[in-house]
């Protein structure tokens, strides 16, 4: 119960701090909101840098065949403010990812919800709006 | 216990974003970063601004937005169109998003800002401008009463010169290079840009920047954009090196003005 209050504290605090915008960049330019995917797999590879965090899963299709998806987040500063460490992904974690899928066709999505190993569904800093317009929830 | 579970549920909730949420379906993502997004979020703190021992506004703190992000239009008056040469919205109408200079880790230039944090530091003879985002840069407005120098070479932020004028901190700055874009959308300016901005520290909590920008080149007249700034209490600037890894501008494949 306490580890649950402390994260909602966490969100809560992330909500004060929240601007919607979150990147160096357009986020239309980069990604298509029309297009959301969802991901789940095994994190390969985390890079804490700037601009953007970026996670790769290895997901497996019904035929065992694996394939790397490039996943961007916001920037540590930012991912920092929320509540996020680098530690909040790992490598060999399992976590199932809703995105926004690259416009170039490439296998990268902008991470907007992650699920993490443990269960909880964390906001990624995504800069297409990471936090729900009031009335969503 | 409970009690206090219910108490940061409705707070996260009140404030717009929930991190975790168990069973929901997720919302539709957000708009991106529009210019009036600076001013999402809680309530700037209220009271009386902040004065120095000699009784001058002191706009020293953590602030947050105050300038465009997305579209520079966001800060015109109510119905007012942002008077851009004809020839100069072709260009910007053929910029695409990845030849945003603020996009390949280049500085905001003036009045552009940024999604991160900045602070104001004065002192007798300067004021800066830190900036933790894109880039992790500076600005300096001189307030010894000098003048701006005749040869300035062009750079991102030009040459400012600062005066109060009663609580106002006005700004004027020069010898802009024509790199940088206004916004997200990629409003031009040229080398003659000269900008004129006054910062009014509203309340505790608050600071209104409203920029006269004047640029014979691109526009057919000044215009003034106005944006609000908000006091982030209790936070520290932390650090953003935006070239460490930002090796992936190619995957932004779409026109500036569709942002």
């Amino acid at each position: 119960m306490r580890a649950r209050l402390a994260w909602m504290l966490i969100a809560a605090a992330a909500a004060v701090w929240a601007p919607a915008a979150r990147a160096h960049h357009s986020f239309a330019a980069e990604y298509d909101a029309n297009k959301p995917v969802t991901l789940k797999g095994t994190v390969s590879k985390v890079e804490w840098t700037n601009p953007h965090a970026r996670f790769y899963v290895d997901v497996k299709d019904d035929r065992g065949a694996v394939t790397t998806w490039n996943l961007e987040l916001a920037s540590p500063n930012v991912l920092r403010r929320n509540g996020w460490t680098r530690t909040s992904l790992n490598v060999g974690d399992e976590v199932t990812v809703e995105g926004a899928m690259a416009k170039d066709g490439s296998k990268m999505a902008n991470a907007r919800v992650v699920k993490l190993a443990d269960g909880r569904r964390v906001f990624a800093g995504s800069s297409g709006g990471d936090a729900p317009p009031p009335a969503a929830n | 216990m409970k009690r206090l579970v219910l108490l940061a549920l409705a707070f996260a909730v009140v404030t717009g974003a929930l991190a975790v949420s168990a069973q929901q379906t997720p919302p539709a993502p957000t708009s991106p970063a529009g210019a009036g997004s600076q001013n999402r979020g809680p309530a700037a703190p209220t009271g009386p601004v902040t004065r120095l021992p000699n009784g001058q506004v002191d706009l020293s703190g953590v602030w947050q937005g105050g300038g465009p992000v997305g579209d520079i239009r966001m800060g015109l008056a109510k119905g007012e169109m942002l008077p851009i040469k004809p020839e100069w919205q072709k260009i910007m109408d053929a910029r695409m998003s990845k030849d945003d200079p603020e996009a390949n880790c280049l500085p905001t230039g003036v009045p552009r800002r940024d999604p991160y944090p900045w602070r104001i530091v004065q002192t007798q003879t300067h004021t800066f401008m830190l900036f933790e985002g894109n880039i992790h840069s500076y600005r300096q407005i001189f307030m010894d009463g000098r003048k701006h120098p005749s040869d300035l070479d062009p750079t991102w932020y030009g040459h400012s010169i600062g005066w109060w004028e009663g609580d106002t901190m006005v700004v004027d700055s020069v010898g802009f290079n024509d790199k940088f874009w206004f916004d997200f959308v990629g409003h031009p300016h040229t080398e003659q840009l000269h900008t004129i901005e006054r910062y009014t520290r509203t309340t505790l909590g608050t600071m209104m920047i409203e920029t006269t920008v004047d640029d014979p080149g691109a526009y057919t007249r000044p215009f003034k954009i106005s944006f609000t700034a908000r006091l982030r209490p209790g936070e520290e600037l932390m650090e953003y090196i935006c070239n460490e890894n930002n090796g992936y501008v190619k995957h932004i494949t779409g026109p500036a003005k569709d942002f």
